[in-house]
């Protein structure tokens, strides 16, 4: 093919989604060429266009939000307050136009709707319906409500995370949001939209956060059918590696802003770390060789993989002494260049600005939006070599393409649309 | 069930994936595609990850293996030789996907290249799941789930300030890897139905985890303030009522929204667990009502503090015995009658024992017949419903399917077989 196209470029879709793990899928949708017309209202617009971090000078502007522009580039912003039955009838009109619909309401909201896969698909035949409710479509907790924040714990991860003498805090983010539930949810989608190319027929596809979440948790399943052992949160350890952990670094000789529990915090930027992790001989050799090959490491109590897992407590400690006379990028580079696995536990100023390989790539991209100015977003996660995806637009500001969708997609006159705005329906 | 009722089933997959990439042709071979796990002969490194069968150290025992790799084949190849490279190449001639974690330019060390590969066949999509990516200066650094996280930014959002950053359980950092390489690999083939060509995904461990930072690269971005772990979900400023709590049988997570003590206060006296709360403490349930009250706390700890220690202390104590009163399931449910934002904190047994999981019909049994058992797994996060995903057949046994695709498909004679491997090449 001599031009370049994006992959899914003509299909339509029609985005009921907010928050985080339904509104991902569809800017990954997005960003590789669908037309994803995100729906709100003003009384029910996505509840992340107002959780910071908002830029200092725009606090309340809804449209400035990092957390919810971040998940929505590429994308067109439709105004419809769905309380109004006009509303209800141009979202049935936009309905049938589109290629996929997806929503990750209660059940409960759809339902009073009336819009439900089983009316659609009578109508047309060959559309991919996208359910993304948090516990499922069916079942005693059909109507349990939560969000990333309770799923995560609800899910098992939490339990099994952070150190074994601490309470199951989860993993400080609403975790399962942000790859899991919504890469699962578009692999469905994209899996739906091939098999719809070849065989005309649209489908169902229910993903409930839940089992969606419990689907990452490895081995844990398993072990308690199979054997009964009940897993428990180890920290930083692995049954089969040692050293393997995050150890304290140098910090660094200049002045930061941490937030904590209690908002912004000045200090100095030292909480900085490194991981390592050895996994055999040949590894641990070359550890020891970085670190200068101190006494301790030819102690009996350190020469077999055994003899550390026994030791871990003493050799963790040990490792610490040598890395807190370090930065994390020294610790890393010198490690990396022996062959053992390490890397600095990095945070975001790391990630976004100082990160020379991440730099290199390219990943971070910044937009100009026309209220939140010239601001950073995650990049694409996956490259494909002929038809890579890009990010084509910032973040929509609320109901910036309202109408654009009634006058170009719906066909709707002048005189209609006015007639709407005066009625609320655009509200 | 057939193949060809599933949404891949016409779709054949090279696997040479370790365990960054096991979980994505997983999710591929759930979905219907036919994988081919191309193991080293005497078995994949993964076999020796544990736990085991009945605590049974064997290759054919790992339930690490068994998790990764149902719905696959297995066939043994030594791809150091140049007799394995050329079956390689014999198979990439019937593949639609290859989905591999070597380092960056390892398969054009064995003549194996993506040009290479193209040339053979130009449809093929050639997925590779490396640490870093196939490019930059990082792109030779090794790395294990651990370094994956650390690197990629979300270790440092979890744990206690003052304790190491923690590691998610369960290796999420190849979870991630492998979720956002299907993602690739399935708009890959999606584009190639118009265009009748493939191409080269190249997934890097650490951007594909870079989102689930949440909100701290925004925020650095438009506030030059870095998030760090607090033992809370770091998204909302502390306030009371929110986080980790312990209950009778365990732990609970609650997330009080401002609107919703009246509620909760109204559940704990009609058990008569709320003392004198409301004569009493009235006011300071109004303040946890204010939504402007709650930000203003968060952000001055002094004034946080203070609340604590002289307002809410007596509210505090009866909602800790409150909830140390009841099981994690009895305040699940409780909470979920009066739209309280509270859920529990899972165990293992508690996801065995949930009901909506049971009644979704979540957990699946597989045969085993080596074993002469039926093993209850986790099943698969999503429903089609023209083309089911699941769990067909347990995984592969080592060399499994070599006589089905050597002999039958790629047309060995028994004495060629023979020859390879004694060679050591099967």
């Amino acid at each position: 093919m001599g031009e370049r196209r994006l992959p899914f470029e003509g299909i339509r879709v029609c985005d009921f989604t907010w928050f985080a793990a339904g509104p991902i899928a569809t800017k990954m949708l997005a960003d590789h060429g669908a037309e994803v017309i995100k729906i709100e209202s003003m009384t029910r617009f996505d509840r992340l266009r107002f959780v910071q971090p908002v830029p200092e000078d725009k606090a309340g502007n809804l449209n400035c939000g990092g957390f919810f522009n971040n998940f929505n580039s590429s994308k067109l912003s439709m105004v419809l307050n769905l309380t109004h039955p006009k509303a209800v009838e141009i979202a049935t009109r936009l309905i049938l136009t589109s290629d996929i619909v997806v929503e990750n309401f209660s059940p409960r909201v759809m339902e009073r709707l009336e819009l439900t896969y089983e009316r659609f698909v009578r109508l047309k035949p060959d559309l991919i319906w996208v359910d993304q409710p948090m516990q499922g479509l069916s079942g005693p907790h059909k109507y349990y409500a939560g969000y990333g924040a309770l799923i995560t714990p609800l899910g098992g991860l939490a339990h099994l995370t952070g150190f074994p003498h601490r309470p199951p805090i989860g993993t400080g983010t609403n975790y399962t949001d942000y790859v899991i539930n919504c890469g699962h949810l578009f692999i469905a989608i994209v899996t739906a939209l091939r098999h719809r190319h070849r065989t005309g027929r649209g489908q169902h596809i229910v993903m409930s956060q839940l089992e969606s979440a419990v689907s990452v948790m490895e081995t844990a399943i398993l072990d308690y059918t199979v054997n009964g052992r009940a897993h428990f949160r180890d920290g930083n350890r692995l049954p089969y590696a040692a050293p393997h952990g995050a150890y304290r670094c140098k910090g660094e000789d200049r002045d930061c802003v941490y937030i904590t529990a209690h908002g912004p915090t000045p200090g100095r930027k030292n909480d900085r770390w490194c991981v390592i992790a050895v996994f055999n001989d040949e590894e641990w050799r070359a550890f020891c060789r970085v670190i200068g090959d101190p006494p301790w490491t030819k102690d009996a109590k350190f020469a077999t993989m055994l003899s550390r897992k026994e030791n871990e407590e003493e050799l963790d400690r040990l490792v610490e002494e040598w890395t807190r006379e370090r930065s994390p990028e020294e610790v890393m580079l010198l490690m990396q260049q022996a062959g053992v696995p390490a890397g600095v536990v990095q945070d975001a100023e790391d990630m976004l600005v100082h990160d020379p390989h991440m730099r290199a790539r390219g990943y971070y991209v910044y937009l100009d939006h026309p209220e939140a100015g010239h601001t950073a977003y995650d990049g694409i996660p996956f490259r494909l070599s002929t038809t890579p995806g890009q990010l084509r637009r910032p973040a929509p500001r609320m109901g910036e393409h309202t109408d654009f969708v009634c006058k170009e997609i719906l066909g709707m006159s002048e005189e209609e649309i006015n007639q709407c705005y005066v009625e609320g329906v655009f509200e | 069930m057939e193949r060809r009722e599933t949404a891949l089933g016409d779709i054949r997959v090279l696997d040479l994936a370790d365990e960054k990439g096991l979980y994505c042709t997983k999710i591929l071979a759930d979905l219907g595609a036919d994988v081919i796990k191309i193991e080293k002969p005497g078995g994949d490194r993964a076999r020796f990850i544990g736990p085991f069968y009945h605590d049974e150290p064997e290759p054919e025992k790992s339930l690490y293996w068994f998790q990764f790799n149902s719905n696959k084949r297995s066939i043994t190849l030594n791809l150091e030789t140049a007799d394995g490279q050329e079956i390689v190449k014999k198979l990439v001639e019937k593949a639609d996907i290859m989905v591999e974690t070597f380092p960056p330019g390892h398969l054009d060390g064995m003549g194996l290249g993506y040009p290479v590969l193209r040339g053979i066949n130009p449809s093929l999509i050639l997925t590779s799941i490396t640490p870093f990516g196939q490019t930059g200066p990082y792109k030779d650094f090794k790395a294990s789930d651990i370094v994956g996280q650390a690197m990629g930014g979300i270790m440092y959002l979890a744990g206690f300030p003052e304790d190491p950053p923690n590691r998610l359980y369960g290796s999420q950092a190849y979870h991630m890897a492998s979720v956002q390489a299907a993602c690739g690999t399935l708009t890959a083939l999606y584009i190639r139905e118009m265009t009748g060509e493939g191409q080269h995904v190249d997934v890097s461990m650490q951007e594909a985890v870079s989102i689930a930072q949440e909100t701290a690269m925004q925020t650095y971005d438009l506030r030059r303030e870095i998030r760090r772990r607090t033992a809370v979900s770091g998204l909302a400023p502390a306030h009371p009522g929110m986080g980790t709590f312990e209950c009778k049988d365990g732990y609970v997570n609650i997330f009080m929204l401002t609107g919703l003590w009246l509620i909760l206060l109204d559940w704990m006296e009609s058990e008569g667990m709320a003392g004198d709360i409301r004569e009493k403490h009235r006011e300071v349930l109004q303040k946890l009502d204010d939504l402007f009250f709650i930000f203003g706390l968060a952000m001055n700890r002094e004034a946080y503090d203070r609340f604590l220690k002289e307002e809410y202390a007596p509210v505090d104590e009866h909602l800790k015995a409150f909830l140390k009163s009841h099981t994690k399931q009895e305040l699940y449910d409780g909470a979920q009658q009066r739209r309280l934002q509270l859920s529990m904190v899972s165990t293992i047994e508690d996801l065995l024992e949930n009901p909506q999981l049971e009644a979704l019909g979540y957990f699946v049994h597989v045969e085993h017949p080596e074993l002469g058992a039926s093993l209850k797994y986790p099943g698969v996060p999503y429903h089609l419903s023209e083309t089911p995903c699941r769990i067909r057949e347990r995984a592969p046994l080592v060399g499994e399917h070599n006589f089905e695709i050597y002999e039958r498909e790629l047309g060995f004679s028994k004495e060629e077989l023979i020859l390879l491997k004694q060679g050591g090449v099967i």
